[in-house]
């Protein structure tokens, strides 16, 4: 049997799996980002992104640029909490403790 | 079999040992964790979340989800981003018994023609619910952290600079280079663990190019961030602000120019079986070679596509030079990839190759998302190998004050994307003042 | 090429050329059809489950309309927490019924919502929030919902990984829980279409004519249609769709944050919570870390962005109440709009004057774990039944003419 073509290797999404999402009518790629999960493992689409792109607009019938890119969300790589908890930034709730505890 | 060229052991920092699920490994302090369990002959990392398919590098860069480990207690981390340090604990994840016997990789040929897990088992509410637990106790890649951070609190500075280049491969360093001589203060922000980026996985220019070329940036003035990572461009948080995270500190900048030098990401190919332990990127396999002396296999597949011919001429030829054995395969002739834990041959349609390693060389995809998030209009373009930013001829970005140059912008390879960050950076310093 | 995946692939065909042809169903090819007995504007979970349960009942001349993607909106950017601890009875009431239906709905609806039932612990630091659930906690039990208060002890007997410094006590009840929210917007829609509703994506309303001989004319880029009878299922954006009608909504978005971390093993049952800030945190079926917190003070804003302040906020209180996590990663952020009610509760039926335009707005942030109650409810009156009291209690008169005032207020409105 041939094997899996995997797309997006942190989520195990194959191209059979985005041909399934586009025959169920998920042909948005929000909506193919949701249905197969490609994109939202530790790497966030930087290995799958473009590839599933061009592969969408191939099964859509569409020029790739018709395609847009899903939201770039932050963070652009995984962040320990520890580093973002000092950020002052943060908002500070009366119970909080105080920063040199 | 992967091994470390003996002709490299000059330019090898000290010996260390590191552990390696239970087993001591002899590494340098120079590599990454990754480079030193290619060289020991590590080959699985991990299991993969759906199917338990077998995981280990790809990209070599940090990018990829391929060479999570558990290192130091701490679960998913990438171990090409880690420096060998000694005693380093090293184990892989979400297998049982082990990463290279996992039992559980059963869930793929069970599901060997895929699986809708959106409707697996809807029929019964017994089912359902037996489904829900079984599914629930497989989820999850690395266990919970072995113990509370025990460094001090990380630091938070800020940075204010004329310019903010992201991005320290060819096209980020000619770019800051020519900032800062501009006299511009400038910010040079990467995320490997030494900066020059292709540069260091590219026979034609390799380590000494790439510590001249760094070099020239000090002596220009900039300051080089390394091993810090933009995690992100917040526009409502202090006027804008790009965060920045180095391992035990956070930075908080504010430029009035930025350069989006990010290069492109290494990306699979869709053939048969592409996410098998073995099938590693082109670039990863000339960074181990040209970084590190690693020469990742005796009998090398390398899958192509037309457009890399330029980079791959150079590439097969060192790699030759090194020992191995080459065949070149273009995309369009390649089927699919043999081997369970391992790749050992390359199916196309001439026939089949017998390798130990499949080198694939695509179109690196734009790094794109961090310059998305500063509004600038991208387009999918399948010769600029993704993503690509959208410049005028002058480098300019949709966005004010944000420039962009080498492969972000599409692919144009590291001779280009050098001569492209220099001219870049004149343009913006004739307008930004 | 690989084979097809194995499921009913019903709608899967290739024509001679190899190219998938879409059905219909989903993307909503085409113009609009010229009329409907029904329009829902919003495919959300709410507008989706009311198109589901209206035809289920026979009703199938249902137009749903969705500005953008599906699970464009707040039902694909909520957290997946399903409770019945609330402060009011009609709410704990609707929440046990919905309960049930999460319970039922992967075999009802043939999709997996992941629905687990881990329970929910709420976590005081002051006894003032001690005496706030105490009080709800009477209520929910008088309303068969088994809630109980713990000592911080007890607290970390359910989550170990508490750091109970501060807390002085926490109500659970175990039967509350989570899903994943997708797939209640995929179940919803397919069943709909299957049942011969018609939804189409990508279809902003422009405007809407109230019609002299009654019902209305909705304009869109894909053409106008004709409706009997409107349904606003615009979450957030209703106020904006009720006023194509010049009627004021007096509801407002506010932006919540959210975000997920890296896949870990299961080790946490519960969804927990934190009043004094909103804070709070479950794992998801595929071992993330989704949470958020509730940063006061913030004006109302349609802005979808992220920001440094939620994450550092967040991370800042997460790794008090859990230091174990402190080298855990965070891989995504993102927001959706509270649809903010002025006294924190829902805005139902229709407004004064039009008596064939619906609301169904006002549900500050728990819209979609009230969705599938809410959906049937409404579905069961506009064929026909009695309405349910929630339709008399949420009326947007009360804003105006002070039939409010005798209403219990909803102030358990957090996470």
């Amino acid at each position: 049997m041939p094997g899996k073509i995997v797309l997006c290797r942190c989520e195990d999404m194959t191209l059979a799996d985005l041909e399934h999402s586009v025959a169920r009518g998920y042909t948005d790629i929000e909506e193919v980002k949701r249905y197969t999960g490609f994109g939202t493992g530790p790497c966030q689409g930087k290995e799958c992104l473009a590839v599933v792109g061009l592969q969408l607009a191939r099964l859509t019938g569409q020029p790739p640029s018709a395609i847009p890119p899903f939201t770039s969300r932050p963070p652009l790589a995984p962040t320990p909490l520890r580093l973002l908890a000092r950020a002052p930034d943060a908002h500070r709730f009366p119970d909080d403790p105080p920063d040199d505890e | 079999m992967a091994r470390r060229l003996a002709s490299h052991d000059a330019l090898r920092g000290p010996a260390v040992e590191i552990r390696v699920a239970d087993t001591s490994v002899r590494a340098f302090s120079d590599e990454s964790v990754a480079a030193a369990a290619v060289a020991s002959g590590t080959r699985i990392l991990g299991r993969s979340l759906k199917y338990h398919r077998p995981r280990t590098y790809f990209c070599l860069e940090g990018h990829c989800s391929g060479c999570l480990v558990r290192l130091g207690g701490v679960p998913n981390v990438r171990a090409c981003l880690a420096p060998c340090e000694p005693g380093l604990e090293v184990a892989g994840q979400n297998a049982f018994p082990s990463a290279e016997i996992d039992l559980l990789g059963a869930v793929d040929f069970v599901f060997a023609r895929g699986m809708d897990h959106h409707t697996l088992m809807t029929s019964s509410s017994i089912l359902n619910k037996l489904t829900n637990k079984i599914v629930r106790q497989l989820s999850g890649l690395g266990k919970l952290p072995a113990h509370r951070p025990d460094h001090g609190p990380p630091e938070v500075e800020s940075r204010e600079v004329d310019v903010c280049v992201i991005g320290a491969g060819p096209a980020g360093l000619a770019a800051a280079t020519a900032c800062a001589r501009a006299g511009r203060s400038t910010l040079l922000v990467d995320d490997q663990l030494r900066p020059g980026g292709s540069l260091r996985a590219d026979p034609r220019t390799g380590r000494a190019v790439a510590d001249a070329r760094l070099d020239a940036v000090d002596a220009a003035g900039a300051e080089v961030l390394a091993r810090s990572t933009a995690i992100g461009f917040f526009p409502e948080d202090g006027g804008g602000v790009l965060a920045v995270a180095a391992p035990a500190r956070l930075y908080r900048v504010h430029a009035k120019a930025w350069i989006w030098a990010t290069g492109g990401y290494p990306v699979n190919l869709p053939i048969a079986d592409n996410d098998r332990p073995g099938v590693i990127a082109a670039r990863a396999v000339g960074r181990l070679l040209v970084e590190h002396g690693i020469l990742a296999g005796d009998k090398i597949a390398l899958v192509e596509v037309p457009e890399v011919a330029a980079d791959i001429d150079a590439l097969a030829a060192a790699l030759t030079a090194a020992g191995a054995e080459v065949t070149r395969v273009p995309l369009a002739r390649a089927l699919g990839v043999r081997g369970r834990g391992w790749a050992s041959g390359l199916d196309t349609r001439d026939g089949r190759v017998d390798c130990d390693l499949v080198a694939v060389a695509a179109l690196p995809a734009p790094a794109s998302e961090g310059a998305r998030q500063q509004a600038c209009e991208v387009q999918l373009d399948a010769a600029g190998g993704g993503y690509r930013i959208v410049v005028d001829p002058d480098g300019r970005t949709t966005t004010p004050n944000v420039w962009a140059c080498g492969d972000v912008t599409g692919y144009m390879g590291p001779a280009r994307a050098a001569q492209d960050g220099d001219r870049i950076a004149a343009n913006l310093c004739g307008e930004v003042r | 090429m690989q084979a097809g995946i194995d499921d009913e692939d019903d709608e899967a065909r290739a024509d001679a050329s190899g190219q998938m042809r879409l059905p219909a169903t989903l993307a909503g090819e085409g113009p609009l059809p010229a009329s409907a007995e029904i329009v829902i504007v919003g495919g959300g979970v709410m507008g989706l489950a009311m198109a589901y349960h209206l035809a289920k009942r026979g009703l199938t001349d249902v137009v749903v309309i969705e500005r953008g993607y599906l699970a464009e909106g707040a039902s694909g950017r909520n957290g997946g927490g399903v409770r019945q601890q609330w402060s009011t009875e009609i709410n704990i009431r609707l929440m046990q019924e919905s309960v049930e239906l999460c319970r039922r709905f992967a075999v009802d609806l043939g999709v997996n919502v992941w629905f687990r039932q881990g329970g929910y612990l709420f976590l005081a630091r002051s006894e003032r929030e001690v005496a706030r659930l105490a009080k709800n906690i009477d209520l929910q039990n008088r309303c068969g919902v088994a809630t109980r208060m713990l000592d911080p002890r007890e607290a970390l007997g359910i989550v170990p990984e508490l750091d109970i410094t501060g807390v002085v006590g926490a109500a659970y009840n175990p039967s509350d829980g989570i899903l994943f929210p997708w797939p209640f917007l995929w179940g919803y829609a397919r069943q709909a279409a299957a049942l011969g509703v018609k939804l189409f994506m990508q279809t902003p309303v422009g405007s809407i004519d109230a019609e002299p001989a009654g019902g209305y004319t909705l304009r869109t880029p894909r053409g106008a249609i004709r409706a009997r009878r409107v349904i606003n299922a615009c979450g957030a954006w209703s106020p904006k769709l009720a006023q194509m009608i010049g009627v004021e909504v007096p509801t407002y978005p506010i932006r919540h944050e959210i975000c997920s971390s890296e896949p870990l093993k299961p080790f946490l049952r519960p969804m927990v919570s934190e009043l004094a800030s909103g804070l709070y945190c479950s794992q998801s079926m595929r071992g993330e870390i989704v949470g958020g917190v509730t940063i006061p003070g913030h004006a109302s804003t349609y802005s979808m962005g992220s920001t440094l302040e939620f994450l550092a906020t967040y991370a800042r209180r997460l790794t008090r109440l859990m230091p174990i996590l402190g080298d855990v990663k965070i891989l995504r952020q993102w927001a959706g709009p509270y649809d903010q009610s002025p006294d924190g509760n829902p805005i139902l039926g229709a407004p004064a004057g039009h008596p064939d335009f619906f609301l169904a707005c006002g549900f500050v942030g728990h819209g979609f774990m009230m969705a599938p109650i809410i959906g049937k409810l409404y579905a069961e009156w506009l064929t026909g039944d009695a309405p349910h009291d929630i339709f008399g209690r949420s009326q947007l008169a009360r804003f105006f003419d002070g039939s409010g005032a005798g209403l219990a207020k909803e102030d358990f409105n957090i996470g």
